[in-house]
């Protein structure tokens, strides 16, 4: 019998790092390129599509007001994803262990997950007030369900058989849930947490939106108003950067967590 | 056989799935068997005979409804608690998160056995049961074969007296089978173990076992127990044995006739 090769993952994880990296790279290069290009050709003016160029310019001419807007909306959507995830993660451990508590508020936790964050965001904001905390709890809001379903989906997923493992071994109940349901449970904890990474950026902005005098969802409405169309572009570009290193973050965190599940794994 | 020998007693089991409902299923009645110690025996016969039933009986994964069963004297509970009984199921049920080394050692970690203790019995086993060079490995790599090994070495991690089998190889192909069985005998050679496997092969029951008790469905009863004398060592060699093929017909004749009855 010969040792697998347990270096052997998978085609989009495992080449090189130039391999991986020139891909997108490449493409981003062809993009600008053709943008401004187009830009360029056909005269559009900066109001409807700023070039690259433009949006640049905006960030470098005056850079610390939009990095201070960026961090005070990357806090809220940290605290918010934290709390949150936490949060959920609590409420989803209690609706897999008693079926009268999932029974009995869990089509209610359905319905409030399908209220837009529009909808929610003022009313958060009359009660947390005009601070951070307000757009901390409606990032906290949105992070909330996605964790609370998905921590139950996986602690409720668990094999029968491996449970009669656990059974003949004569288990305690504290050992079957940290040394097997809970385990079981973190590649559904990760696909809440990704799932989080995005809603807990956009809850940051659309709290800013409702109500605020800093944060990047502030720093859009104001260029709106103005038409300082390459300072909305630099904003949005700013809160794509803020999601994209979390969700790298998170996916980071992933590997390190649970390296043997198998969606790591999959040749794509 | 004489009481003293045997490890396993059963008597006047019997078990009614939904007794209390409109329906009930009887799937085991007024079973009676004794089971020396060190012994292989196989349950076998056809789907709904109970012999799966009657294993998890034994492993205290199923109460009955009557009767009573004694391992080592003690309640299948009892047995149970002091981690006298070694289970290994169809599926390996390896835990994926842990490479092949923890997943053999959890029921020692679950019993509070410290680390260095644990390993030394895990790599033991894992020499035992051939899968060397492979405890640091994720369960996901290995061939459904070798996933099964590791269920067995874990299933014997906390020297059990009496190792149950149910239907252990019947997902895996019959090369991979023949291999396994050969181990299988090997470990109940080597460890003195008392086996009991359940399993659809008439075959694979002659050829490991010392005693073979067919079981007919409908409900679950023993119609009949004979003994298998073939020299030990058993190896793939002891099927050219005439009286292999003696057994096999007298096994499968009894199966047939449980067949006729439903």
């Amino acid at each position: 019998m010969r040792m697998p090769d347990t270096t052997n993952r998978s085609a989009l994880n495992d080449d090189g790092l130039f391999a991986q990296a020139f891909p997108p790279v490449a493409m981003f290069v062809i993009m600008i390129a053709a943008w401004q290009t187009v830009i360029s050709a056909f005269a559009i003016p900066v109001y409807v599509l700023p070039s690259p160029g433009d949006i640049w310019l905006a960030i470098v001419n005056n850079p610390g007001p939009l990095f201070r807007h960026s961090g005070i909306t990357l806090f809220e959507a940290v605290a918010g994803f934290v709390i949150g995830s936490m949060m959920g993660a609590v409420l989803g451990t209690l609706f897999a262990y008693s079926k009268f508590v999932a029974r009995g508020l869990l089509p209610y936790v359905i319905a409030a997950n399908t209220i837009p964050v529009v909808a929610v965001a003022p009313i958060i904001i009359i009660w947390f007030g005009h601070g951070l905390s307000s757009k901390v709890a409606v990032t906290a809001f949105l992070s909330f369900f996605p964790l609370a379903l998905n921590m139950m989906k996986g602690l409720l997923s668990y094999d029968r058989t491996i449970m009669d493992v656990f059974h003949i071994a004569a288990a305690t109940g504290p050992q079957r849930f940290f040394k097997m349901r809970l385990p079981n449970a973190l590649p559904y904890v990760f696909v809440g947490l990704k799932l989080n990474v995005t809603f807990s950026v956009i809850g940051a902005i659309v709290a800013e939106f409702v109500q605020a005098d800093k944060g990047l969802g502030f720093v859009i409405m104001t260029s709106y108003r103005t038409l300082n169309m390459p300072r909305l572009w630099a904003a949005m570009l700013m809160s794509a950067l803020i999601g994209m290193a979390f969700f790298a973050i998170i996916s980071m965190l992933e590997r390190l967590i649970v390296p043997w599940h198998s969606s790591l794994h999959d040749n794509r | 056989m004489n009481a003293a020998s045997s490890l396993v007693n059963i008597s006047g089991l019997s078990l009614i799935y939904g007794a209390k409902q409109e329906a009930p299923v009887q799937a085991l009645s007024d079973i009676d068997l004794a089971i020396d110690e060190g012994s292989f025996v196989s349950l076998i016969g056809p789907s709904g005979c109970g012999k799966s039933t009657l294993l998890r009986v034994l492993g205290d994964l199923l109460p009955p409804t009557d009767g009573t069963v004694s391992i080592g004297g003690k309640r299948p509970l009892d047995a149970r608690l002091d981690r006298q009984i070694g289970f290994v199921f169809q599926e390996p049920a390896l835990l994926e998160w842990r490479n092949i080394l923890d997943n053999i050692a959890l029921p020692l970690e679950l019993r509070g056995v410290s680390r260095a203790e644990r390993d030394s019995k895990a790599m033991d086993l894992i020499s035992l049961v051939g899968l060397d060079g492979f405890e640091r490995v994720w369960p996901r790599q290995l061939s459904g074969g070798m996933r099964q090994r590791a269920a067995i070495a874990r299933a014997l991690s906390t020297d059990p007296r009496i190792l149950l089998l149910d239907e252990p190889f019947g997902a895996l192909d019959q090369i991979t089978r023949d291999r396994l069985n050969m181990e299988l005998a090997r470990i109940h050679e080597i460890t003195g173990i008392t086996v009991v496997l359940v399993t659809h092969s008439i075959r694979e029951a002659v050829l490991l076992s010392d005693r073979i008790v067919v079981m007919t469905p409908r409900p679950g009863r023993i119609s009949k127990i004979f003994d298998v004398d073939l020299d030990r060592p058993r190896s793939l060699r002891s099927r050219a044995d005439e009286r292999f093929d003696a057994y096999v017909r007298l096994g499968s004749d009894e199966l047939e006739k449980g067949y006729a009855d439903a």
